[in-house]
């Protein structure tokens, strides 16, 4: 809401904005095949020489449009950086509707800059992350809306102690973890998705990354609960000093608890 | 006599006629050559339609290649839907629509350019970096794998998967993000990976060190195509893509292995056999990523089981396939500024590469002195039949820092027409060995949909206005064309089914390269998308003598 208030009160075409928006628009939006050298068009379509409503151009700019190329601003740009791109982009027509207006710029748009987390916790999270691991925890856990979410979302797990969280990585019997038997003689440690009377989704966790497979129920011989299963493969070459740091970085992310954690701590 | 031994031996691998169109490349030394002769140069011009199919999904372009078997042809569009239909008469027989995230980012592509078909499963990649296997005979999904989160890695999948031994091998997109690319192997039964080969060593790893400090991280080497597969030699060769950066070179000092390089690996443990890289330390943009076709041919008087790759600069790289020496390099364009050519041993001469915050013009443009749309090869009459595109783009680099799965183009372009005369395009047949070129078909637009040959000694292809055409193989005469409604961007193949002969082409305008095209073209900004599958024949089947059609 906010932002449109400043749209409008920033109507007035200033060369400054529209030059700053020139500048972030050749970084950001001419790339590659998006809309090319001053919106020329590329991928994405061209945007000279064409009408569009700012109000429009400000909701696509900060909130992408759904099922197409065209990302959601908001968060890679300041929402000041996106309203001068939206200028520019206007500026681009000659006609675009000059919206009537004479209330003076903002100054400022408030954007609380977030203290930077502790190193420790920046390690864990590049660990959490990091795909140049043959497999990572990011793949299969969502944290904090990051991640992907095969196993346990750990926003919820965060509030143990390392303690309790590195006692959940050495788990060697998790309890969402079945073992499915086939008829086939197939045998495999799962994550049952969808259980009912048609098709059986589980999570094969046999190999990295998981796949979710679809049975008919008559392909199924039993699903034993409490399945042996563990993270060992993928905690290969986690030191403890390594497993403090994802600790550190699980416990920050819920609690904002940004105490440093240490190898001690996990015992 | 040498000459004729190898046209023998070339036709005597072939000798079967083959009804379907089983993979990707028709056949898995991806060729793009059928044996069937029913229609051939003498009655194409009799072609009618002989029905249609309408996907009703047109976004981004039609690009698919059908996938023929038993009867039944396979079809994937933008976002993933595919429809089994039966090959005779259109009808659908089922059709699976990928539940895609509504959330897309700046690096998925929505297109998909073909499934895979084996062991009675339909495999895809998808456009959020997901493999699928369906049933083939109902389309149910039987298992389904997240390679890897595609809001992380900037990635996805878009070309068709290859399946080797019982391995369905996937690429990835992401060349022009901060990603590091890799094929991956699934198992087709289970879906359960069984190799990775990651196209940047990390490291410790031999090529390592062409890499720059992190810079190997975000690399990029995608593997957006599609491989071949060499049984005798049991070898997978995969084309791989840029190095990330595009533009700008400054921070990945180095050859930045294996960028621009064709690779062999051996399909059962994913190890690398050997590598050929045909641009060390790329700043243009100009993927090895096309097609990699398996030929057996002589090379000064000597056979020789060959490689040929056409890369995005233009250039075509000839390569020993049991060795990946080199062997021959020439140009499919006639504007190509980028070098001022290779020497004998294929190295690049007078590299001219873009300049940070100054413009240059150089000659082609990021689309290509080709596009992704393949190429084929007649055993018939020996020849290569590509397209080559005439365009140079003013292009500036610019510094930039690699963040994980965003852009990273480190430049900005501008496409430009070529200094000696008009931009467009044309499709030539050539000597795929010494580059001769035999006959030249020129088209006002680049063309952008792949090329297909024959036994009836016909090239088909479509253009960006709409026309599916043919082309006597023999002399480049157009013979036969049809108005399809939206320009060609797909990969048209012919089959047979009842002794009949059909050539299946997709129509629909679209894709990245068709988006830059009104930068220099402005009127094909308004040139209608579409998803329409047209399927040709003759009127009426001949009589059995002379067809080799089962």
């Amino acid at each position: 809401m906010i932002l449109f208030v400043l749209l409008f009160a920033q109507s007035a075409v200033d060369p400054a904005v529209v030059g700053a928006g020139e500048r972030i628009f050749a970084q950001n939006c001419s790339v590659g095949y998006c809309h090319g050298a001053a919106g020329s068009a590329g991928r994405g379509p061209r945007l000279r020489g064409r009408a569009f409503e700012e109000s429009y151009l400000l909701r696509v700019t900060r909130d992408g449009i759904p099922r197409s190329a065209m990302p959601a601003w908001k968060g890679r740009l300041s929402d000041r950086e996106i309203l001068a791109v939206v200028k520019y982009v206007a500026s681009l027509s000659d006609a675009t509707p000059e919206a009537a207006g004479t209330a003076p710029a903002a100054e400022t748009i408030a954007t609380a800059a977030a203290p930077a987390p502790p190193d420790q916790v920046q390690r864990g999270a590049a660990l959490f992350f990091d795909a140049t691991r043959e497999a990572y925890c990011g793949a299969c856990h969502a944290l904090n809306g990051r991640g992907v979410a095969v196993g346990p979302d750990l926003t919820m797990v965060a509030r143990k102690t390392p303690r309790e969280i590195a006692a959940a990585m050495g788990n060697r019997r998790p309890e969402h973890v079945v073992t499915a038997h086939m008829k086939d003689g197939d045998s495999f440690p799962a994550i049952a998705v969808l259980r009912g009377s048609g098709s059986v989704k589980l999570l094969d966790l046999t190999t990295f990354p998981p796949v979710l497979r679809t049975f008919e129920p008559a392909e199924i011989e039993s699903i034993a609960t409490r399945a042996e299963w563990s993270h060992d493969s993928f905690l290969k070459g986690i030191g403890p000093e390594q497993m403090a740091d994802l600790a550190s970085y699980i416990r920050w992310i819920a609690s904002g608890d940004s105490r440093s954690v240490s190898g001690d701590d996990l015992k | 006599m040498l000459w004729f031994a190898a046209l023998f031996s070339c036709v005597g691998a072939l000798a079967q006629t083959v009804a379907d169109w089983p993979s990707y490349g028709g056949t898995p030394n991806a060729w793009r050559y059928s044996s069937l002769d029913q229609v051939n140069s003498a009655n194409v011009t009799q072609l009618v339609a002989a029905w249609a199919f309408q996907t009703g999904i047109s976004d981004g372009g039609f690009q698919t290649t059908p996938i023929v078997v038993d009867g039944v042809m396979y079809i994937s569009t933008s976002w993933n839907r595919v429809f089994a239909v039966d090959a005779e008469t259109g009808r659908e027989l089922w059709h699976y629509f990928y539940p895609a995230p509504r959330e897309i980012g700046m690096g998925s592509s929505p297109w998909n350019r073909g499934v895979a078909v084996a062991g009675g499963r339909v495999f895809m990649g998808t456009v959020d970096n997901h493999v699928v296997a369906l049933d083939q005979k109902t389309g149910r999904e039987l298992w389904n794998v997240n390679v890897e989160d595609f809001r992380q890695c900037g990635c996805n999948i878009t070309g068709a998967p290859l399946v080797v031994n019982g391995k369905v091998i996937t690429g990835v997109t992401g060349g022009d993000s901060a990603h590091r690319g890799y094929l991956t192997a699934f198992d087709a039964r289970t879906g359960r990976r069984l190799w990775r080969f990651w196209t940047i060593p990390a490291p410790g790893e031999p090529g390592h060190e062409t890499w720059e400090g992190d810079s190997w991280k975000f690399g990029g080497g995608s593997t957006w195509m599609t491989g071949s597969y060499d049984a005798d030699l049991n070898a997978v060769y995969w084309g791989v893509g840029n190095p990330a950066a595009d533009f700008y070179g400054d921070q990945r000092r180095g050859d930045n292995l294996y960028t621009d390089s064709i690779i062999a690996l051996d399909p059962d443990t994913g190890n690398l056999k050997w590598h050929y890289q045909e641009i060390p330390h790329d700043v243009w943009d100009f993927d090895a990523a096309y097609e990699c076709v398996l030929l057996d041919l002589p090379v000064r008087g000597q056979m020789r089981k060959v490689l040929l790759n056409v890369n995005k600069g233009g250039y075509a790289f000839v390569v020993d396939r049991v060795t990946g020496g080199f062997i021959s390099g020439w140009p499919v364009a006639r504007n190509l500024t980028w070098i001022s050519g290779l020497d004998d041993y294929g190295r690049l001469l007078g590299r001219n590469e873009p300049e940070v915050g100054k413009s240059k013009l150089i000659c082609p443009s990021i689309g290509g002195g080709r596009s992704w749309n393949q190429g084929t090869f007649s055993p018939r009459t020996g020849w290569f039949y590509t397209t080559g595109i005439e365009w140079c783009q003013d292009v500036t680099a610019r510094k930039e820092e690699g963040k994980e799965g965003k852009d990273f183009f480190g430049g900005i372009f501008r496409l430009k027409a070529p200094p000696d005369g008009n931009p467009g395009g044309h499709l030539d047949a050539y000597d795929p060995i010494t580059g001769k070129k035999f006959w030249t078909y020129e088209s006002k637009y680049p063309l952008l949909a792949s090329v297909l040959a024959t036994g009836g000694d016909v090239i088909f292809t479509g253009d960006p206005e709409g026309r599916f055409f043919a082309l006597n193989a023999r002399t480049g005469e157009r013979l036969w064309d049809f108005q399809t409604g939206s320009g060609n961007r797909g990969s048209p193949i012919t089959y047979s089914v009842k002794g009949r002969q059909y050539v299946a082409t997709p129509s629909g305008w679209g894709s990245a390269v068709a988006g830059i095209l009104p930068q220099l073209w402005p009127e094909t900004e308004t040139f209608n998308g579409g998803s329409t599958l047209y399927v040709f024949a003759l009127p009426k089947p001949p009589g059995a003598s002379g067809s080799t059609a089962k």
